[in-house]
């Protein structure tokens, strides 16, 4: 089994109510052998004998219930010999009865009592062990009756399909197991996660915030050791943010984003998650990567810039606005049709790939702005 | 500064010399800081006994959230500033929505942030970028949500003065673009951020007015 079982567990907690249910088979299928051997111990051949084979079955009983408490002792050695002393069980059939009583198709001593030991080798090993089993008891019953009739093909049939549903319904549990041990190792990952977050919230980013606000009241070298300090400031919050929110295949676009918010770069969106499909997603964050990196080429490394993310009917629209000094009109077109503008290429180009449209603007003295809408279904 | 008495403030943050830093900076401008707490309970008593004109409140607290801490001020008649570690949007939002009328982030500039104090002691909204895309998008949370009938909606004009705001212009800008007064623009920012406390407010009394019902 996984070694990533909950704290606590033996690895096969959600098998246990299982192994109660065959024990409480085994002593009603026991009580059931016993008011069989009752009504017929005097047409027994032995007598005695049916009731020797009661204080076994009973004595086996008690210790197989003690035994398979354990997940430890749910091993194969424990499990031959509970199917070797039903079988034994059966067998002894063959003496205590007469056989003209067999042949007319009297009861086995152990009636389904047997099948204990079936159930708990599917659960154990799985199908494969379980239809072996009951195809091993099975054989026993078609021996003992020295043919294969109605009946006893009845039984067989019975056994190993008793062998084969333990099996499966062992092997669910398994399964389910694993996944449970994976969703709270999951969890405890998470909650670690939450409580470095805390952590770092309450020291490094607080330090970080103030480095940086006691920097910009400097010049030189510390003013930018404060812009640094303010920059790692938001590089880190955007790591210890949340991962919740988004579906498989899906992004949080807030959350790519992240990554091109700094001191510089101010992003502003909802605050519930703007999902767009990964791939989209990707593209969209390219674009404004692009863009922002446009707006340092030809604005300088200290120009402000503003991101934002709105969601409207149908459509996710993103901005990227910079306070340089604009484009003055009809230069944008310009540049464009002589295939200088790289925006046009990267921005363009990612945006119209996605089914949406870009549009640039600028305004003297306001800047340059640059708008994408991507359809969302 | 235009004011006769210095400004009043409260500073409400965990971090000890953050706390330190901040009130200093207030100091050094002329603010009188009436009090510098640590956490969240301690911060409401504090208020009823100083009267601050202005809570400069840290959205994390040890005790209680600091949207709690937002409400019980905003009721008790204390304007409040939050300022905050960006990427707590959600925080953010229910803060505002319980009455704070401004959000500065903690990396925000000294000046920024003074101006934001007199900004908020005057009854104007600090409205930043960010918070302007918070409020868009919690106006239009409210519009599409199945369950929001009687929910306050924005105009044409809020939102597009509130989409201006997101995208980083000033009030002046803005003004120009759409060839409105100062005011005007910032009478428009100041309704969207009336509509949601009351809605808030609403809501309250509508949970309260249930859970009364239930215990009868």
């Amino acid at each position: 089994m996984s070694r990533i079982a909950p704290a606590g567990s033996d690895g096969r907690a959600l098998q246990a109510p299982l192994w109660r249910a065959i024990a409480v088979f085994r002593v009603a299928s026991l009580g059931y052998a016993t008011a069989i051997v009752a009504t017929n111990v005097r047409h027994y051949r032995h007598p005695a004998g049916g009731w020797v084979v009661v204080a076994v079955m009973a004595a086996w009983t008690a210790a197989m219930v003690a035994a398979y408490a354990s997940a430890a002792r749910r091993r194969l050695p424990m499990l031959v010999a509970d199917v070797a002393v039903a079988a034994g069980c059966l067998l002894a059939t063959g003496v205590v009865e007469t056989p003209h009583r067999l042949a007319g198709g009297a009861p086995n001593l152990t009636v389904s009592w047997v099948a204990a030991s079936v159930m708990a080798c599917g659960v154990a090993g799985g199908r494969g062990w379980g239809a072996l089993a009951g195809a091993a008891i099975g054989a026993c019953d078609v021996g003992l009756h020295h043919r294969l009739g109605q009946d006893t093909l009845n039984g067989v049939i019975l056994l190993l399909v008793t062998g084969f549903v333990a099996g499966h319904v062992g092997r669910l549990t398994r399964d389910a197991e694993v996944r449970l041990a994976r969703a709270v190792e999951l969890e405890a990952a998470t909650r670690e996660r939450e409580r470095l977050a805390r952590r770092i919230h309450d020291s490094v980013l607080q330090v970080l915030a103030l480095v940086r606000r006691r920097g910009q009241e400097l010049d030189g070298e510390a003013a930018e050791l404060g812009r640094l300090a303010g920059e790692q400031e938001v590089a880190l919050r955007a790591l210890i943010g949340t991962g919740a929110g988004a579906e498989a295949g899906e992004a949080d676009l807030r959350e790519l984003l992240a990554v091109h918010a700094s001191t510089g770069v101010s992003l502003s969106a909802p605050a519930t998650p703007v999902p767009l499909p990964a791939h989209a997603a990707r593209e969209v964050v390219a674009a404004v990567g692009a863009a922002l990196d446009n707006v340092h080429r030809h604005c300088g490394a200290t120009a402000k810039a503003w991101v934002s993310v709105e969601e409207a009917d149908g459509e996710v629209i993103v901005s990227v606005r910079d306070d340089g000094p604009g484009i003055p009109p009809g230069r944008l077109s310009a540049a464009a049709a002589a295939g200088r503008l790289g925006v046009a290429q990267s921005i363009l180009g990612r945006v119209r790939d996605l089914g949406g449209a870009a549009e640039i603007s600028s305004r003297p003295g306001e800047g340059t702005e640059i708008e994408l809408r991507i359809p969302v279904m | 500064m235009s004011r006769v008495d210095p400004i009043r403030v409260m500073v409400v943050d965990d971090h000890p010399m953050w706390r330190d830093a901040v009130a200093r900076d207030l100091a050094e401008a002329g603010c009188e800081v009436v009090a510098a707490v640590g956490e969240g309970r301690q911060a409401v008593r504090a208020a009823g006994a100083v009267r601050p004109d202005v809570a400069v409140v840290d959205l994390q607290l040890p005790d209680i959230s600091g949207v709690e801490v937002t409400g019980a001020l905003a009721v008790a008649g204390v304007r409040v500033l939050i300022l905050s570690a960006s990427g707590e949007h959600a925080d953010v939002l229910e803060a505002v929505k319980a009455g704070a009328t401004g959000y500065l982030v903690k990396s925000a500039a000294r000046e920024e942030f003074l101006a934001a104090v007199r900004n908020t002691a005057e009854g104007h909204p600090v409205f930043t970028p960010g918070l302007a895309g918070l409020v868009l998008g919690e106006y239009r949370r409210l519009a599409t949500a199945p369950r929001e009938p009687d929910a306050p909606r924005l105009t044409a004009r809020e939102t597009e003065v509130l989409r201006l705001v997101a995208r980083g212009l000033t009030y002046k800008q803005i003004a120009e673009r759409l060839v409105l007064s100062h005011r005007t623009v910032q009478n428009h920012v100041q309704n969207t951020l009336g509509k949601l406390h009351l809605h808030n407010r609403v809501e309250l009394v509508r949970y309260a007015i249930e859970k009364g019902l239930d215990a009868d």
